[in-house]
């Protein structure tokens, strides 16, 4: 520091004692210096060389994306940057044990207490929440209105609304402690107040599945995903069943473990991998060759609503009807009269195969990617029931319902 | 770039190590020098040129234009009119350079403002570092001209001063006499290579693991909105950025002294435990110590300092703070950020120095904190209304909780690691470990600094993680 003048301004020269550095019993510890040094530079040097010597990969299991590769090398990316950009996301990308390094992070972050990653909430016994979507009062009339104007429109129809809230409402037990996500059941309040008086039937979700979650030790929302499990999903059939007064055909129904190690969305999203989630499928028994499933845009058909090979991707939850679709169709040998609409988010994908029983005829139209006029799908068929069967947070982020109701 | 990314640890850093004690190794001592700072030259354009391509040309124009009227002021010494007036030329171009690039688009603003017409200037991209390097060069020609320091007659060496990466982004600002002697001769002994690490380690810690993480609790809060947070998230908050700045500010400065040491350098420290400070005036000698000392050296003395009287000397302190508040950023709550020191200052000076004298030192440290914390809001915020949304918040002026849920979630989620944070800004794990350093005691801390750096690359590593989320559906 300069020592030119001694004007008072804020200085008083003093000598700074240095925490880093300590003057004292340096001789000794040189050995110890230059060894620390070397295991620096070999660190460095190492994961450079580690870095050029391991072949690259194109892709990672674990984020369920393309990673990058070494960008190309031209005058212009330079000139403009993003030839260092680029690099930098390589180097990243394809950094040694990437994976590892991320999930010791996740450990090391709840070692000091932290219960949130990347958005995700890091419940009890394995459990991980995600913040339920807000309200907003705009979205809540936009979407009942449409729901109003649609049983207006086809007043003969038996229209149902089922809406689900998410885990973190029915297993309020397992949340981090002090953490209070927005109240769902509020949420759901509004919208049931929203519909009264339209003559839509009323399927009161979060109630059954909150006593059912009460009364028995199944698991009705996966851990790890942001679905609920198929245990979950016949909680709320039940209470359709009785509410379409259908119970008079009560069939027996058989539930077999399909894969155990779902790591579903949240774990994704989170990087939290230590559990994994049980996926089971819920078919009505000997009900195989009963009904013929028609995927309309992708023009296939086949004789079953389970996809098997999707139990080998990240997303297991795809074993159900093999993903979401614009409109499909399934013919059943249901003696039956009657048929039904299900318009739906993939929540409804692990429920459809117990209604197979019930009707002749299902189509189930995802409003997300449907193009086709739902006017004329419902002029083209002679359909008894309509159900609406939702999660919360996809009804309330989402505009295509409402639009695809107004045609 | 950024000491705190992979392509700087593991890219960068090794091959300048390398090329610098490998390839710049010479036997005679002169050649190992020019050869040492040509590499460390080249290397310092690069670092500069990755993030900024274009703006290299800048600081070229900047190192040929100064070199040569350093070496004219010199020159001109027997003609002290000429060599005042290239002094004055130097110091016109260099803060037009900087005037242009920093501040053209808020001058354009207020001037638009002001005559009631629309602002059509379209500001341009601030070149990373000029507010650092611009004050190093006017040192260079301040000192030269002062004849501190003599003209350096050799461009490498002084492109050096000028672009040298440890310290180029964010200081500290390296005045040229205290350094003049290290560019011609330095030497690196193994201690000073393992107290660089040691430096190194942490400050790349302060940065990752402690400012990272408080700032992402802060953001967390300021998105949620300030307005209708409680008064206990409110300070909460504040606390956080109040570390955030501190672990930040000082993290990078002792990354730069490290990286200085491992090349040979010694670098003035910038920090000296600011949250230590039990007033206002002895805070601003712990905070960014190479700033005020610029400060101090370039503008307040050169104005009369305090030996020409009261009145001038307030009037002097009040020019320096609103500079100082200008230098951190072009807008008018870091003004008033900088008037609101200066002012404090001056109290502390005059009329508070008695009462000061009397008051117990806890009193006096709480009110310091207290104070440096609101001025913190005043740095932070965008705006000046901004600013007295969040003061409001604090004292519960516009009827807020004092407490709520969000505030206990986050009081669980990060009293431990905030705790943490305190103790470190208030040194106590370095008081701790001042004391008589055996060799069991060096061999502890040497691991403990090297799984802190692991640790860094982890959450480092870990920052990037971006899984494509199929779902939503």
């Amino acid at each position: 520091m300069n020592s030119r003048n001694n004007d008072d301004y804020i200085y008083q020269y003093e000598h700074i004692d240095d925490g880093a550095e300590s003057a004292r019993g340096k001789r000794k510890g040189t050995v110890i210096a230059g060894i620390t040094a070397l295991i620096f530079c070999l660190i460095i040097f190492g994961v450079s060389l580690l870095h050029l010597l391991v072949p690259d990969q194109s892709f990672s299991e674990n984020e369920n994306r393309v990673l990058s590769l070494m960008p190309k090398f031209s005058l212009s990316a330079v000139a403009d940057g993003s030839f260092m950009e680029d690099f930098e996301t390589y180097l990243t990308d394809q950094f040694p044990f990437r994976d590892s390094l991320i999930s010791l992070k996740t450990y090391a972050d709840r070692l000091l207490g932290k219960s949130k990653e990347n958005g995700v909430y890091i419940g009890k016994d394995g459990f991980l929440f995600d913040s339920p979507t807000v309200y907003h009062e705009g979205q809540g009339k936009s979407i009942t209105d449409a729901i109003r104007t649609f049983q207006e429109k086809n007043s003969r129809l038996n229209v149902t609304v089922a809406i689900a809230p998410n885990s973190s409402y029915i297993y309020s037990d397992k949340l981090p402690a002090y953490w209070q996500p927005d109240d769902q059941r509020d949420y759901l309040r509004k919208i049931y107040i929203l519909l009264k008086g339209s003559g839509v039937n009323w399927i009161d979700a979060s109630k059954v599945l909150a006593e059912k979650a009460k009364s028995s030790d199944q698991l009705l929302y996966y851990k790890t995903d942001h679905h609920w499990t198929t245990a979950g999903a016949y909680t709320v059939f039940e209470s359709i069943l009785e509410q379409w007064k259908m119970t008079t055909y009560t069939k027996d129904y058989a539930f077999y473990t399909v894969a155990d190690d779902f790591r579903g969305t949240m774990a994704s999203a989170s990087g939290v991998n230590d559990v994994g989630d049980r996926v089971e499928i819920c078919v009505p028994k000997d009900s195989e060759g009963t009904y013929v499933v028609e995927f309309e845009s992708k023009g296939e058909k086949t004789s079953s609503l389970f996809f098997s090979d999707r139990l080998k991707n990240k997303n297991k939850y795809e074993v159900f009807l093999g993903g979401n679709y614009d409109k499909v169709n399934i013919t059943t040998v249901s003696p039956s009269k009657n048929s039904l609409l299900i318009i739906k988010d993939s929540y409804a994908n692990c429920m459809i195969p117990m209604l197979t029983p019930y009707f002749n005829k299902i189509v189930v139209i995802d409003p997300r990617y449907l193009t086709d006029s739902l006017d004329s799908i419902i002029k083209e068929n002679s359909f008894t029931h309509v159900l609406f069967l939702y999660n919360l947070n996809t009804l309330l982020e989402d505009s295509s319902l409402a639009e695809c109701l107004a045609g | 770039m950024v000491f705190s990314s992979a392509v700087f640890l593991f890219v960068f850093l090794p091959l300048t190590l390398l090329f610098y004690y490998l390839l710049g190794s010479r036997r005679n001592s002169d050649k190992d020098m020019a050869a040492k700072n040509l590499i460390l030259c080249i290397a310092s354009l690069i670092f500069y040129a990755w993030g900024e391509p274009v703006y290299i040309v800048l600081m070229l124009i900047s190192i040929v234009f100064n070199y040569n009227i350093g070496m004219d002021i010199e020159d001109s010494a027997e003609k002290p009119k000429k060599a005042k007036a290239l002094l004055v030329f130097s110091l016109i171009f260099n803060l037009a350079m900087l005037g242009f690039f920093k501040y053209a688009g808020f001058f354009a603003e207020n001037i638009a403002a002001l005559f009631g017409f629309e602002n059509r200037y379209e500001p341009v991209a601030l070149p990373i570092g000029i507010s650092f390097y611009t004050f190093q060069i006017i040192s260079y020609v301040v000192d030269v001209y002062r004849k501190d320091a003599k003209a350096q007659r050799k461009i490498i060496p002084f492109a050096c001063y000028i672009s040298m990466f440890p310290q180029l982004i964010a200081g500290p600002i390296v005045q040229y006499s205290d350094i003049e002697k290290q560019l011609g001769s330095r030497t690196v002994t193994p201690e000073k290579f393992y107290d660089g690490i040691i430096y190194f380690i942490r400050g790349l810690g302060k940065k990752v693991l402690f400012a990272n993480t408080v700032g992402a609790v802060y953001s967390g809060i300021l998105a949620d909105g300030v307005g209708s947070a409680s008064v206990v998230t409110a300070w909460l908050g504040i606390l956080c950025y109040t570390l955030q700045i501190y672990f930040d500010f000082s993290g990078y400065s002792d990354m730069a002294v490290g990286l200085g040491k491992m090349f040979g350098f010694e670098f003035v420290r910038n920090f000296n435990f600011p949250y230590k400070a039990t007033s206002i005036t002895d805070f601003w000698r712990r905070w960014h110590i190479s700033l005020s000392s610029w400060f101090r050296d370039y503008v307040y003395i050169p104005l009369g300092g305090n030996r020409k009287g009261t009145a001038r000397t307030v009037i002097n302190i009040l020019i320096v703070w609103s500079l100082t508040g200008l230098w951190h950023g072009a807008d008018w709550n870091f003004i008033v950020w900088g008037m609101f020191y200066g002012v404090l200052l001056i109290a502390e000076k005059y009329p508070l120095r008695k009462l000061l004298e009397k008051t117990p030192t806890c009193l006096k440290y709480i009110g310091t904190m207290i104070t440096v914390m609101i001025g913190w809001v005043f740095f932070s915020s965008s705006s000046l209304s901004e600013a007295f949304t969040f003061i409001s918040s604090l004292f519960a002026f516009s009827g807020n909780p004092l407490i709520d849920s969000q505030a206990k979630y986050l009081l669980s989620e990060n009293a431990f690691s905030l705790v943490i944070m305190i103790l470190g800004a208030v040194g106590v794990f370095d008081y701790v470990s001042a004391r008589e350093e055996g060799r069991l005691r060096k061999t502890v801390k040497s691991a403990m600094y090297l799984c802190i750096f692991v640790l860094c690359v982890v959450y480092l590593i870990s920052d990037t993680y971006n899984p494509f989320l199929y779902f939503r559906f």
